[in-house]
């Protein structure tokens, strides 16, 4: 079946009455539980997961997936409004679009970050429908080595964001490094700094770190701020529209991150978190002006949101092109079709083309849907910054909380929210950046694992990572890196020492 | 009433509760059941639970509740059913957290013997021996004579130290008199993309996660781990009896049914009852298997023997892998 007649059919599925209901409710459903800070699109799939018994299994899927997808949508909101993110996705849009809301732009922020996601998703459907066949072959060829070495990269090159103080940087990646570690070894089955507690033999939930260090530290540092400001600024209808300057400045960031997340969402195991990360730091390093990023650089805005959507996106190449779920949300909905009797697997392509063409078509149709209903929707989440912070705290306090106890329904993981959120006052108030912690927790475990297995395959030869080319490729942009840092730095004090 | 001394009351709510015990028992459930299951929504060790749990509703005419409590290999799952509330408070587990878990965990927080009352076996699952297609060896025997050829020739992936395909393996390797080298893996979907990728050579796997790479051509089967031929995947051999490998080999991931030890013995006996009936029916049967799962049933004392064997055969495999 060629691409086109594949679309064809996939319409016939899509746009089926009962189909399109479930893919609106689906999309609707996610943009609302990602604006709510701390309940996720896995939370939702799994409540959802036994309703999709009593319906068809593109239906089934098409529901979730718009639930995964719309969920990326709603993420940037509250991150964008009150710095705390409602997904871990979209932390790293808090870096910048904080500040542009600060500076009475938030309803530019807010649509900078919908078209963004809307383009980027489109990017990533884009990739699928042309590429799935490279991209699951990709995936397939890409090993443990070349794994740790592009996760090298990416944390060389990601690990200064949002800091002044390259000291400082540093030490937030290294203590989300050691924060990674927590939990029970792959390799030798020892647990490391779990202190005796069954509860973090897994290693410290996502999403309680991700809510705790930005969510719950900025309402702490808000308490007092909320006392002495008054009303939030009057937010006219002419502040929602992005200037001409503002429009310039979004294609390229939304086309690089559209690229990057399309690339890191087909591969398993690496997912929408990093790709968003990775799009901030590549918009950072081809700035012009990278000292306005962290400032309300539209820049920042759109890169991350376009990665997180298009890896969204891609994320389903390897679930549906060779049954492999790419992360845990990718794996429940592959339960979806097994408890239907689909087995996921190389075949479902050609076995279920109406899955996946149907799929495909419906992404497009609820991107649509969710454009349109997040663009009017803009002014309303802006005027939420009129609600007074002491409505507005405890409420979000009770989602936070509802939300990290969905994920896996462990009171445990509320009281560790709490430490967290604690901890990442103090952090915050010495101008620490916990966007860099959170790299280093996301990044640490991937790199760990996939070097230590690279290792044992290679049998204890180093050299794997530099015969395999993929490998090789990374290792060499990160050493290219570190010495054109390195050179950077020499030049600077140079010149300074001339100067004087 | 002056003298209604505190010996008469005593004696009176003695009496009021044993008439309360005694209706209890006759009525039990009055309120919804929690059955606790120690993986996420949507994952194997979960549906399996729901197909139980379903007909079991109605047949005890009280909801019945899936509390997933993911964490630790199932631990955490096992722990939150010996908190909850006497005699309603059950789980379904894996074999791992009743077997090894003790012994690869520093501290489970429970003594499977003493805080454990097993209800039933639900089913049992033998592992596949997996290659990439295009691998050279053609059956068992091909794998062992390959294996010889140096120590750690062949690479297998594992969702683990210590899961029930690394212990497999090991307990494989011991038989067939070969040394191979381990390498853990997060899950068989990492495994299946890292052997048809041709970076590590095989791996025991769930024959549900084999499959449908070998229905596309990527993978083959060697041989299988339980005595007798599985339904799933009828044409794959018993690997017992192959080679050198003794007749009575055999290796199976289990799931069971289980109660907290203070259970009222008379519960027990009924939730046993129901659920040997529910795995009788031809339906629940035909969706294990699409899952890769053999329904099981038995009685209490069948699971704990169970337990028991396989405490003892894990604890060896174990004490020989750490003494490597």
């Amino acid at each position: 079946m060629t691409a086109f007649d594949g679309l064809m059919h996939g319409f016939s599925v899509a746009m089926r009455p009962d189909v399109l209901i479930y893919c609106v409710l689906g999309v609707v459903l996610g943009t609302f539980i990602g604006v709510l800070p701390g309940i996720g699109a896995m939370a939702a799939i799994s409540l959802l997961l036994p309703i999709t018994y009593y319906i068809s299994p593109e239906a089934a899927l098409i529901m979730l997936g718009g639930v995964y997808y719309g969920a990326q949508y709603g993420g940037a909101v509250a991150s964008i409004l009150l710095r705390l993110p409602g997904t871990p996705q979209s932390a790293v849009t808090t870096l910048d679009g904080y500040p542009m809301a600060r500076q009475g732009r938030a309803g530019v922020a807010l649509f900078a970050s919908m078209i963004s996601s809307f383009l980027g998703s489109m990017i990533g459907i884009a990739v699928l429908i042309g590429l799935a066949g490279w991209l699951s072959n990709a995936a397939t060829s890409f090993g443990a080595a070349d794994y740790a070495a592009m996760m090298v990269l990416g944390l060389v090159a990601a690990s200064t964001i949002g800091s002044k103080s390259p000291v400082k940087a540093f030490a937030m990646v290294v203590l989300g490094l050691i924060l990674g570690c927590v939990g029970t070894d792959v390799n030798s089955g020892v647990q490391r700094l779990t202190f005796g507690q069954t509860e973090l033999l897994d290693g410290i939930n996502l999403v309680a770190l991700a809510m705790g260090l930005f969510g719950v530290a900025e309402i702490i540092g808000n308490v007092r701020a909320a006392e002495r400001e008054g009303s939030p600024p009057h937010v006219s209808l002419r502040q929602l529209l992005p200037t001409r300057d503002d429009l310039r400045r979004l294609p390229g960031p939304i086309v690089r991150g559209g690229a990057l997340g399309a690339l890191f969402g087909a591969l398993p195991g690496t997912g929408s978190t990093i790709s968003s990360f990775l799009s901030y730091a590549l918009e950072r390093r081809v700035s012009r002006r990278p000292e306005r990023f962290g400032e309300g650089a539209i820049e920042g805005v759109a890169g991350p949101e376009a990665a997180n959507n298009s890896a969204a996106i891609s994320a389903f190449v390897p679930t549906l092109t060779l049954g492999i779920p790419g992360d845990p949300i990718m794996a429940l909905m592959l339960g979806a079709l097994v408890i239907h009797g689909i087995q996921p697997g190389p075949l479902m392509l050609d076995a279920r083309p109406d899955m996946f063409w149907g799929l495909v078509v419906s992404f497009g149709i609820g991107n649509l849907i969710l454009l349109v209903l997040n663009l009017p929707l803009i002014g309303i989440w802006v005027s939420m910054l009129r609600i007074p912070f002491r409505w507005l705290y405890p409420a979000i306090v009770v989602f936070v909380c509802l939300g990290v106890y969905s994920v896996r329904g462990s009171s445990y993981d509320i009281a560790a929210v709490a430490v967290i959120g604690a901890a990442g006052y103090l952090l915050a108030v010495a101008r620490f950046n916990p966007a860099l912690l959170l790299l280093g927790f996301v990044l640490g475990p991937l790199i760990e694992t996939n070097l230590r297995r690279a290792m044992l395959i290679g049998r204890g030869d180093p050299m794997i990572f530099l015969t395999r080319p993929i490998s090789a490729v990374f290792v060499a942009a990160t050493v290219a890196l570190i010495t054109a840092a390195i050179w950077g730095a020499l030049r600077k004090r140079r010149e300074g020492l001339g100067q004087r | 009433m002056k003298h209604f001394d505190s010996r008469t009351a005593l004696a009176m709510s003695l009496v009021l509760s044993g008439a309360g015990m005694a209706q209890a028992q006759d009525a039990w459930p009055t309120e919804p059941v929690h059955v606790y299951v120690g993986f996420p929504a949507g994952s194997s060790p979960d549906v399996l639970a729901r197909l139980i749990t379903e007909p079991l509703a109605e047949k005890l005419g009280q909801p019945v509740v899936v509390e997933n409590k993911p964490g630790a290999g199932g631990v955490i799952g096992v722990q939150q059913m010996l908190a909850g509330k006497e005699n309603y408070a059950f789980g379904t587990t894996i074999n791992g957290p009743l077997t090894t878990s003790p012994r690869l965990t520093a501290d489970v927080g429970y003594d499977v013997a003493a805080d454990i009352a097993p209800v039933t076996l639900i089913a049992t699952s033998p592992l596949v021996l997996a290659m990439a297609a295009d691998a050279a060896p053609g059956d068992v025997a091909g794998f062992i004579d390959a294996a010889k050829a140096e120590p750690d020739a062949i690479a297998y992936g594992s969702v683990g130290q210590g899961s029930g395909a690394h212990l497999t393996a090991e307990l494989f390797a011991d038989a067939a008199g070969i040394q191979m080298l381990h390498v853990p893996f997060a899950s068989y979907a990492e495994v299946t993309t890292s052997i048809i990728g041709g970076e590590i050579d095989a791996g025991f796997m769930a024959p549900s996660a084999a499959l449908p790479q070998v229905e596309a051509g990527k993978m083959k089967m060697l041989g299988i781990t339980s005595s007798e031929p599985f339904a799933q995947v009828p044409d794959v051999p018993v690997i017992a009896g192959q080679a050198d490998i003794p007749d009575d080999f055999r290796a199976e991931l289990w799931n069971a049914f289980i109660a907290p030890a203070g259970t009222d013995p008379a519960i027990i006996e009924r939730l046993n009852a129901e659920v040997n009936e529910i795995l009788k029916d031809p339906a629940v049967q035909e969706q294990m298997l699409t899952m890769g799962w053999q329904a099981q049933g038995g009685s209490a004392d069948d699971l704990s023997q169970r337990i028991s064997d396989d405490t003892e055969t894990w604890g060896a495999v174990i004490d020989r892998v750490e003494a490597q």
